[in-house]
């Protein structure tokens, strides 16, 4: 298992490559199995589809309104347009197409808005129509020529737009009553708050956020008699083909849905949104395939996005730093009819030991598009606040930032004294605190600076919940050692096809390139939601037991009397070198082994319900609902990854440019099965976290509630040049109770507190605290320039 | 007659075209008609840079291979170029170069992002035999955004094999693409379709006038890397379009002691080194505007002639005093750039005229120049404000002072007041550097969006004022720079 790695050299010279294993079993820094296909351009995505070879297009016509209703549709100058096929309004379509239930609502939609169902308005940028012609142009054109007339009413944007509706947020468990997850609390937090000698009481806020995958949201949907082939980017195939039957009043296996490469998701690919049902339904009444491809502008609101919320903090604690009070309170934007909430009280109430704690979450409804999960849903929000609340209360204090969470670490979750399976918290801190040099920081702000530049060094904790969900897969082995893998889990980029592969290998004992494996696909055995990255925990460890029951059948087939292996303990045979060898070092060729259990191949189907899941849970994956498992929803322990953030920031004394040359990220998390894969991705949220602090925001024109940087020239993500300097450390850390393969998710824990850290390293740069992100060029602008 | 179907290179064969719809975009030609989807499409107005192929062309002399973004070039503008696509590096089954060393370096994770990425790093393998370090990597990648990986494998993988001589099919294969590229230019006009709705190339400067007074109204096309975006992104049924891509003798470059001549069609790939020769600036200036795709395709007079007013050259070229040359029909004329902007996105052009060239008169040995872009993004973003300033100094003392900015009006534009409180005072003097930045709120009244607020506008804009004068007055670079100290750009050249 690789370990610490060095600081990435600048300059001229790459670091020295890895060098892969040709086995690449559990562990191997292996090269993603589907480098060939990206890098060739063969590897096909859902908008590479086009369902035939003589499909339409379709063009979407979204609201210019937020709010009201659609009075006339005069669509005359559009079907005069040659090409022009079909065009769907409210009019056409109607109760054909189900709202469906949303994912929070135990249903599958990220939306409940059905956008054709009626005249009715509900956000800017709803769909209004889809325009379907024979050419990409001709439907794009005929888009153009619609001509909508609005009654159109005042829409209310956003925290403090007048109109907007405040309400208590409370989740209903299974039985209908409220289960309270929002609402940690232990203790008498208000009193213990009061008496607290050093206190902070301060208020935060993080913007509107969009995933921008580089894929646009593509849809291309054809008929085969009453048979719907639907090639759409997903997260979630088998909720998808459920969503979609319920909408379409089909039953689910009529409906198969293809996802074999995603072009980014980052949760946008989720929840099923409300443009699939409308190409199906197009589709069907033309008798031809349709490809839909939508704008990157509508995209902005055709789906879901990252919500602003606002926050509370008060913390108090004793002269030496030990948390007496932490109460934190959560305000969240969702749209007019849902009730979307994240709620990140649950994670942010469990990082610090504290005897008296209280949070509250409330949502806020407006006029929007309905918010959805992208990627640390609760935690990038809520971690913002409470680090940076930590941040302030170390200096108030007179605590190294470091120190102070070292004073508050905790092996148990201080709400029910629950045990962590395992926590890494401090080693983290140790070891990134050590690669990053932070005993050579200066604690006084505004203190440190290079020529125009002042520095500023900030760090602050992460946390991800370790979840696990049910699964099954189907696991091929033939006599020359062909393995071939079939789950319907998704590749959204992190490697899953790299690492199931791996698993195979490794419990099979054949070469990696032996091994094939297939994902994204409504015709294979389930597998849940590529979310909560909960993806190599719940799919490897399924894998693993198809593997393991594939090696008690040849087991058993070789050690009969008379068979090759006769006479040794099939429980002590192991599959190795494309061979199976007993305790004794007898070996049998895999062909011989096949051919002894009498089939042409040994095939294994294998479910897993994990630990805290339902006896139901299975069943349920099959409609298309993914339980997970794990985090602070356990009765008997708590699972978590943890991690340390510290990052550098420089802010130009003459122009307030503000640059984070710097980053250094410890994380802790479990078994790690691909070291590149696992680097990959915890790198890549290490940027989306300096980009969620200084560059991304969804702005919004309050008059209008629209969103008026929807684009990628606007709406910034970093580039290349904006990353100095990375460092990702793996912390290693063995806990086999949160599963057997010992798997935690790390592909949301890299973000996570990286915004804190920035705004924490602005404080120290500048001594102006910002407690609202983005992070702006005016933020700084008063700073007082430290001579 | 003219030809009436375009011819490009691809896969070592002639392709010609004669039907397509003039708005056709590359990518969409590609993608949709061809069904060759390795090309992706990411946002289809040049910002992300999924769909970048390369092209080769001959550049002066030489067989150049360049990235552009296919979303927002039109499928017309491809005559006469070879077109190379993800699909095509792969040699009988074995990975280019490129393709493998991203393989190997964990380049993708989704991936979707990695068939622009391997054609902007086989552009960049093509240029190859030459240093290449982090910071020419990241200005090959500025137009390649990718969403995962957090970009360091790719430049792991680009600083493998990026800096070796090209060794590959596309290089064994040069003397006879170069050739075949020559037999493609035939100097004959191009015109596919009809009187209605055309895309016309024309080969000269005579039948493009003339074709200009035919049809005043249609639109002009250069590099399309704005014209691209009204098509894709502001919806535009544009019908008739006339590319001065193929018109000999537009893109020609003059460069004397005296005088830079920049041709319109010049690009900004192209222009960027004679332009880094008048100042080192100006250099990092280019080297910073837009993405390699951008500059490979955008072109000197469209910047200009668009008009924007956060255009980069504008107002670095007023401060350097350029002169326009226009023509319209027979009639040539000239005019300071700077009295070409005439309002918002409001040009001094004639209808059925077209601009010809630039001429930038060289600075003298007691000019004193600094640019300065100021931007939230470090690549590829649009500036939030921008800063030119040339001084003339004589014995100590300013004798000429032009200062123009970008972002803080609605054009481009000289400040005036700041130029006159720097006349006759001294470089060295602190109290007139102050008083200069004070001058510039008597300027500007600049904008305020989520760029940047009004405020800091202003007060970057008088920052880069005292910068400027304390840089010229002898404080080193390094210390008011981040990056690309100007020191160190003088002694490379
Ligand atoms: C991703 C991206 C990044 C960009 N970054 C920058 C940046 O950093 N800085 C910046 O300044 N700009 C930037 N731009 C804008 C644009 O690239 C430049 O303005 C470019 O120089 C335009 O040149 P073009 O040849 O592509 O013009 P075109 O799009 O072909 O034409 C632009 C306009 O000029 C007219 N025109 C062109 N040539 C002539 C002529 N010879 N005579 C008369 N009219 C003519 C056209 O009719 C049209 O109105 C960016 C654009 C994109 C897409
Ligand atoms: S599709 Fe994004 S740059 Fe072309
Ligand atoms: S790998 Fe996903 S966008 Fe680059």
């Amino acid at each position: 298992m690789a370990n610490a790695q060095g600081p990435e050299t600048t300059g001229t010279v790459a670091p020295p490559l890895p060098t892969p294993r040709k086995t690449g079993g559990i562990g191997a820094a292996t090269p993603r199995v589907d480098g060939r296909a990206k890098v060739t351009g063969a590897a096909r995505y859902g908008s590479d589809f086009f369902g035939g070879p003589d499909p339409a297009y379709a063009f979407l016509a979204t609201s210019a309104i937020a709010r009201g209703r659609i009075t006339e549709i005069d669509d005359s100058d559009a079907r005069a347009l040659p090409g022009v096929i079909d065009i769907l309004t409210h009019r056409n379509v109607g109760d054909r197409v189900k709202p469906g239930k949303t994912f929070s609502d135990k249903g599958y939609m990220g939306t409940s808005i059905a956008p054709l169902a009626s005249d009715r308005v509900w956000h800017d940028g709803q769909i209004v129509a889809v325009v379907v012609a024979d050419s990409y142009e001709a439907a794009r054109d005929a888009a153009r020529r619609l001509r909508v007339s609005y009654a159109d009413e005042t829409p209310s944007a956003s925290f403090d737009s007048p109109g907007t509706e405040t309400v208590s947020a409370e989740s209903k468990s299974k039985e209908g009553e409220k289960a309270g997850q929002e609402k940690p609390k232990v203790g008498d937090a208000p009193r213990a708050f009061e008496a607290a000698p050093v206190k902070i009481d301060q208020h935060y806020e993080t913007p509107t956020q969009h995933h921008n995958p580089i894929e646009l949201f593509t849809t291309t949907c054809a008929w085969d008699g009453d048979q719907l082939t639907v090639w759409e980017s997903s997260q979630n195939v088998y909720g998808y083909q459920n969503g979609l039957a319920e909408q379409l009043g089909l039953e689910p296996s009529q409906i198969r849905v293809v996802s074999p490469f995603i072009g980014g998701a980052f949760g946008s690919r989720g929840s099923l949104t409300q443009r699939t049902a409308l190409i199906a339904l197009a589709s069907k009444r033309i008798g031809r395939p349709v490809v839909l491809e939508a704008t990157r502008q509508q995209g902005f609101t055709i789906a879901t996005y990252r919500a602003e919320t606002r926050h509370r903090i008060r913390l108090g604690a004793d002269q030496s730093g030990k948390l007496t009070a932490l109460i934190h309170e959560g305000w969240e934007v969702t749209s007019r009819k849902d009730e979307y909430k994240v709620a990140g009280t649950d994670a942010s109430t469990r990082l610090y030991a504290c005897p008296n704690i209280d949070s509250d979450v409330s949502i806020v409804h407006a006029d929007r598009n309905t918010p959805g999960f992208m990627r640390s849903p609760p935690e990038v929000p809520y971690l913002f606040a409470l680090e940076s609340a930590m941040d302030e209360l170390a200096y108030a204090a007179k605590i190294d930032p470091v120190e102070l969470r070292r004073i508050n670490d905790t092996d148990r979750e201080p709400i029910k004294g629950l045990p962590y399976t395992s926590r890494s918290l401090m080693k983290c801190f140790d070891t990134a605190g050590q690669a990053f040099g932070w005993s050579r920081r200066s604690a006084q702000p505004g203190s440190m600076r290079d020529g125009d530049w002042m520095i500023g060094w900030g760090c602050a904790s992460t946390m991800y919940p370790t979840q696990v969900g049910p699964a099954a897969a189907r696991v091929t082995l033939r006599p020359d050692g062909a393995v071939r893998v079939q789950t319907a889990a998704h590749d959204i980029g992190t490697g899953a096809y790299t690492v199931i592969a791996q698993t195979a290998a490794d419990r099979l004992g054949v070469p990696l390139d032996k091994v094939h494996v297939e994902l994204g696909d409504t015709a294979l055995p389930p597998a849940p939601v590529a979310g909560g990255s909960n993806t190599t925990a719940s799919v490897c460890n399924v894998v693993a037991k198809a593997c393991d029951e594939i090696r008690r059948k040849l087991a058993a087939a070789v050690t009969v009397s008379g068979g090759p292996l006769d006479g040794a303990d099939p429980g002590r045979i192991t599959l190795i070198n494309a061979s199976v060898m007993d305790d004794q070092g007898r070996m049998a060729s895999l062909k011989d082994a096949v051919a002894k259990t009498g089939h042409g191949a040994v095939e294994a189907y294998a479910e897993n319900i994990p630990h805290g899941a339902p006896p139901t849970a299975m069943q349920n994956l099959y409609k298309g609902q993914s339980a997970l498992a794990g985090g602070a929803k356990l009765k008997d322990r708590i699972q978590f990854a943890f991690g340390a953030q510290f990052v550098e920031v420089r802010i130009n004394a003459r122009t307030r440019e503000i640059r984070a040359p710097r980053i250094v990220g410890a994380y802790a998390g479990g078994t790690i099965v691909n070291p590149l894969t696992a680097k990959s991705q915890l790198m890549g949220g290490q940027i989306w976290g300096v980009s969620s602090a200084l560059h991304e925001a969804t702005e919004i024109d309050r008059r209008f509630a629209r969103y008026y940087n929807d684009d990628l020239a606007e709406y910034l993500i970093p580039v290349n040049a904006d990353i100095t300097e990375v460092q990702t450390i793996f912390v290693p850390e063995e806990d086999h109770q949160v599963n057997e393969l010992g798997i935690k998710g790390l592909g949301e824990l890299g973000n996570v507190g990286l915004n804190a850290a920035v705004a924490n390293a602005v404080f120290h740069a500048t001594g102006v605290r910002i407690r609202k992100l983005p992070i702006r060029i005016e933020s700084v602008l008063d700073a007082p320039v430290p001579t | 007659m003219a030809r009436k179907g375009i011819r490009f290179l691809r896969r070592g064969r002639v392709v010609e075209v004669a039907d397509f719809a003039p708005r056709t975009t590359l990518l969409d030609w590609l993608r949709i008609d061809q069904r060759a989807t390795g090309t992706k499409e990411g946002c289809a107005e040049g910002d992300c840079g999924a769909c970048t192929v390369v092209l080769g062309r001959e550049r002066e002399g030489r067989l150049v291979y360049e990235p552009v973004n296919a979303c927002i070039m039109l499928l017309g503008q491809m005559d006469g170029a070879e077109l190379i696509t993800v699909e095509d590096l792969a040699q009988a089954g074995a990975l280019h170069p490129v393709q493998a060393a991203l393989v190997a370096r964990h380049g993708s994770q989704c991936g979707f992002c990695t068939p622009g990425i391997v054609m902007s790093l086989f552009a960049l393998y093509q240029e190859g035999g030459r240093p290449v370090t982090r910071e020419t990597v990241c200005d090959a990648l500025a137009g390649n955004l990718c969403r995962c990986t957090g970009y360091r494998p790719i430049i792991d993988a680009a600083l493998d094999v990026c800096a070796e001589p090209p060794a590959d099919a596309f290089e064994s294969r040069n003397e006879a693409t170069l050739a075949a590229l020559r037999r493609l230019d035939d100097g004959e006009d191009v015109f596919v379709g009809e009187g209605h709705a055309f895309f016309a190339a024309p080969a000269n400067e005579e039948t493009l006038a003339k074709l200009l007074s035919d049809h005043p109204e249609a639109t002009l096309l250069a590099g399309a890397t704005d014209v691209g975006l009204w098509v894709t992104k502001g919806l535009a049924p544009l019908r008739k379009f006339i590319s001065l891509g193929r018109v000999k003798g537009l893109e020609e470059i003059h460069d004397s002691p005296e005088v830079l001549a920049l041709g319109a069609m010049s690009t900004h790939a192209r222009a960027m080194g004679p332009l880094a020769g008048i100042d080192p600036d100006l250099g990092e200036l280019m080297r910073r505007f837009g993405s390699a795709q951008v500059r490979a395709s955008g072109t000197v007079g469209g910047n200009i002639a668009n008009g924007s007013p956060i255009g980069d050259l504008a107002p670095a070229l007023i401060t350097l005093g350029a002169i326009l040359e226009l023509r319209q029909g027979n009639d040539r004329r000239t005019l300071p750039i700077e009295n070409f902007f005439l309002g918002y996105r409001k040009q001094d052009r004639r209808r059925g005229e077209f601009l010809r060239s630039v001429l930038i008169p060289k600075p003298g040995p007691n000019d004193h120049i600094r640019i300065f872009k100021v931007t939230k993004r470090f690549d590829e973003d649009i500036s939030a404000v921008m800063m030119a300033m040339r001084l003339t100094i004589k014995d100590g003392r300013i004798v000429t002072a032009r200062v123009a900015f970008g972002g803080m009006a609605a054009i481009p534009k000289r400040a005036l007041a700041v130029e006159k409180a720097l006349l006759e005072s001294r470089i060295q003097e602190g109290t007139a550097w102050a008083a200069a930045g004070e001058a510039l709120g008597q300027d500007f009244t600049p904008l305020d969006d989520h760029r940047a607020s009004a405020a800091y506008r202003l007060q970057v804009g008088k920052n880069l004022i005292v910068k400027a004068l304390a840089e010229i007055a002898g404080a080193p670079s390094d210390a008011t720079r981040i990056i690309g100290h100007r020191e160190a750009a003088h002694a490379a050249e």
